[in-house]
């Protein structure tokens, strides 16, 4: 490789990698990311709840051993879930005991009450009265237990055998296998953990495209402001610079996103016996994780389309850093730039549900597009590869050189240029300077 | 040997002609004054003949190269606008320099010690740029021009913002490279330490050649002299000579420009008649009188045009 270029990328990559800040973000952002997930459910069991105690004033009289029967969970540590205690009506109705449950609820002498109606199975509303009702599990819960309870009672209203039927509709029930049609025959996949990593991962080469983005506009202006640009560029061609410091930026990107997926590799293979070690039960997003399989197609294009998404948006970075002077005036033109890229996000999600609709087959090939597009289409194809998509490598790659040829020109003019940022017009007329 | 050739450089930004018509050439060894007033063009010129920025007609070749991308490894550039990555160490900024100009990385770090060395600042070589003053800053900048051993050296205001001392240091330094047959550019507006380094001049105005030579030459061609008289006395009999054609009082010493047929002898011999004489010193005119004359001959000139 060219001396020059190399020692442009190097000093880009080291000055940066050494920094506090980046040794910082690379290995503190997955471990606050574990505290957090991991935290979620050791702070569930600690501060999780502890029996709560519930009045029922059940009018019909049929309801409440049933229900206490259902609801006889226990906590984690032993105790039972709820406390249900029968209230009697007296002769004064109902009023003065509802008066005097109030007055406990308030006094946090029991949680809350509830009020089963005479005629449930007609009216089949229950008032649930409680000092906290966030907490929608449970209201969930109570409903799924009365209404089971009431439909069984209906049922036996009209003479029929609740068990029987409740028997049959359980084994009437069918599982729905999804399989995915593909040329080496058909396959088992769901959806649902696919999506979510497809998801994931455009979110992650976004971010990456805007932060790293970032950081090379940040450093063109340094060059600028500190007028270091011209000392270099009687050195170096500017386009070679331009190169130099994009390849450095992605360089030390790529570290990143290296560092990220082995903590999370990791994460993902000793997590299981950590939780265990901590009490708490292996949490469900494991086994979640555990369904996604996705052929090396998928990691090959990520990569590509990371790279090729890199390149194509920070060298349109560089050239708003060529045209400003500060920072603050380099984030009036980024502005336009973020929208462009959270509106390929928000296309990436419909076009991730119908991926090989003529629409989505157009607009994942337009190249500001197709590095978050074309790839949750590729993602969640898997192991199709949609319409396009080698195409789209063609499309994407032509777009990028282009582009660079065509921002090495505004680049080379604007880092020479101090004091008033340049418009648009101005930039594009530098293109045309000889 | 040609070190450089300017051939008929012009360049434009917009409506305003930078640089026009611009042509000069440089021998190996020689240093060279490229002199002008603020915005006269130097800087343009300058930045054409390192490929900076590509004149819009004319051609320039350096060391025989008219694409400098190769000939840019044999030019150290230390331009007036200039700065350094406030974060790098000091030996790190060094290497770097040296490595665009593809010099190979054990000679690049000998000559980072040498020169460290010689300008005095190699306990400062593993500490970070922003903890440097500016003149230290403005040293290490200098010796990152000269590194690479370069053929050609150009250097815009080298002496702006140093103190006495490390300006004389620089100036010593340049007088060493000089011997090493390295081509020197000093470009700068102020006259006095032009005169004492400059064999050759070129002075610009408004983008245009205005005076173009050897330094010894053009100060014989403008034929006259100045004459420093320092006396105890009125000043009356200076206001009486027929022999002069323009004088300044200084207080301590007064300078008088004669005419052109003026004669110094007999403006003496009015002189002794009237006041005591301390000093009477015969002088050639300095370049910094050249300068504002030419300048202000050709601004004039130009807004009769």
């Amino acid at each position: 490789m060219n001396m020059k270029v190399f020692a442009v990328i190097k000093r880009e990559y080291l000055t940066r990698v050494k920094t506090k800040g980046f040794i910082i973000g690379t290995f503190l952002f997955p471990m606050i990311l574990i505290l957090i997930f991991g935290g979620y459910f050791i702070f569930s069991t600690v501060f999780g709840p502890s029996t709560r105690t519930y009045h029922i004033i059940d009018q019909s009289g049929r309801i409440f051993d049933e229900f206490s029967r259902i609801q006889s969970d226990t906590l984690k540590n032993g105790d039972p879930e709820y406390q249900f205690i029968r209230e009697d009506i007296t002769a004064e109705g109902l009023e003065p005991i509802v008066d005097g449950l109030q007055n406990r609820v308030l006094n946090k002498e029991i949680d809350g009450y509830m009020i089963i109606p005479e005629d449930i199975v007609e009216s089949k509303t229950i008032t649930y009265s409680a000092r906290n009702v966030s907490d929608f599990e449970e209201q969930e819960s109570f409903g799924r237990t009365f209404s089971w309870i009431v439909t069984n009672m209906r049922f036996e209203n009209r003479g029929l055998p609740a068990d029987e039927i409740r028997q049959e509709m359980n084994r009437g029930r069918v599982r729905l296998n999804t399989r995915q049609v593909t040329e080496k025959g058909e396959i088992e996949k769901s959806g649902g953990a696919s999506f979510a990593l497809s998801y994931l991962l455009t979110y992650v080469i976004i971010l990456m495209m805007m932060i790293y983005g970032q950081t090379l506009m940040r450093s063109v202006i340094e060059e600028k402001t500190q007028r270091i640009t011209e000392t270099i560029v009687s050195s170096i061609k500017p386009i070679e610079l331009m190169l130099g410091k994009i390849a450095g930026i992605c360089a030390l990107g790529i570290t990143q996103l290296i560092v990220f997926g082995g903590i999370i590799l990791l994460m993902l293979n000793y997590s299981e016996s950590i939780f265990k070690q901590l009490g708490v039960d292996a949490p469900d997003v494991l086994g979640f994780v555990r369904q996604i399989h996705f052929s090396s197609n998928v990691f090959a294009f990520m990569i590509i389309f990371f790279l090729l998404g890199f390149v194509f948006f920070s060298s349109i970075f560089a050239a708003v850093g060529a045209m400003v002077n500060t920072e603050d005036e380099g984030q009036q033109y980024q502005m336009p730039l973020m929208i462009l890229i959270w509106i390929g996000f928000f296309i990436m999600l419909t076009v991730a549900k119908n991926p090989e609709t003529p629409r989505a087959f157009w607009v994942s090939l337009f190249p500001l597009f197709t590095p978050i597009v074309m790839f949750s289409r590729i993602a969640v194809s898997d192991p199709i590869i949609p319409s396009g998509a080698y195409l789209s490598l063609f499309t994407m790659s032509a777009s990028t050189v282009l582009l660079i040829m065509l921002v090495a020109k505004i680049y080379r003019v604007g880092i020479l240029m101090y004091g008033k940022k340049a418009s648009i017009k101005e930039a594009i007329r530098w293109i045309r300077y000889k | 040997m040609k070190v450089l050739e300017v051939n008929n450089i012009s360049k434009s930004f917009g409506n305003f002609r930078a640089v026009d018509d611009v042509s000069f050439s440089i021998e190996e060894g020689v240093i060279f004054g490229l002199l002008g007033p603020n915005g006269a063009g130097k800087t343009t010129s300058i930045r054409m003949i390192i490929n900076i920025i590509l004149p819009d007609s004319g051609r320039v070749s350096v060391l025989g190269e008219t694409n400098s991308k190769t000939a840019n490894d044999f030019i150290g550039y230390l331009p007036e606008e200039r700065g350094l990555y406030r974060k790098m160490k000091v030996g790190e900024l060094l290497l770097f320099m040296a490595a665009l100009k593809r010099t190979n990385k054990r000679k690049a770090r000998q000559a980072v010690d040498y020169w460290l060395e010689k300008i005095d600042l190699m306990d400062w070589k593993n500490k970070k740029i922003e903890e440097l003053s500016k003149g230290m800053q403005q040293k290490i900048q200098f010796i990152g021009t000269v590194l690479h051993e370069p053929k050609l050296l150009i250097l815009d205001e080298p002496f702006g913002g140093l103190d006495p001392i490390n300006q004389n240091l620089i100036k010593d330094i340049l007088l060493e490279l000089k011997g090493k047959r390295t081509t020197i550019i000093f470009s700068t507006h102020v006259m006095e330490s032009a005169e004492k380094l400059c064999e050759e001049i070129f002075l610009i105005n408004k983008g245009r050649e205005v005076l173009y030579g050897k330094l010894g030459e053009i100060k014989k061609s403008i034929g006259r002299q100045n004459i420093l008289i320092e006396y105890d006395g009125s000043d009356d009999f200076l206001k009486k000579s027929d022999q002069i054609k323009k004088f300044d009082n200084y207080g301590n010493y007064v300078e008088v420009q004669l005419k052109k047929d003026g004669d110094p002898q007999k403006l003496l011999k009015d002189a002794v008649k009237t006041i005591t004489i301390k000093k009477f010193e015969l002088k050639e005119p300095s370049l910094n009188d050249i300068f504002i004359e030419t300048i202000q001959g050709t601004n004039e000139g130009g807004n009769e045009s």
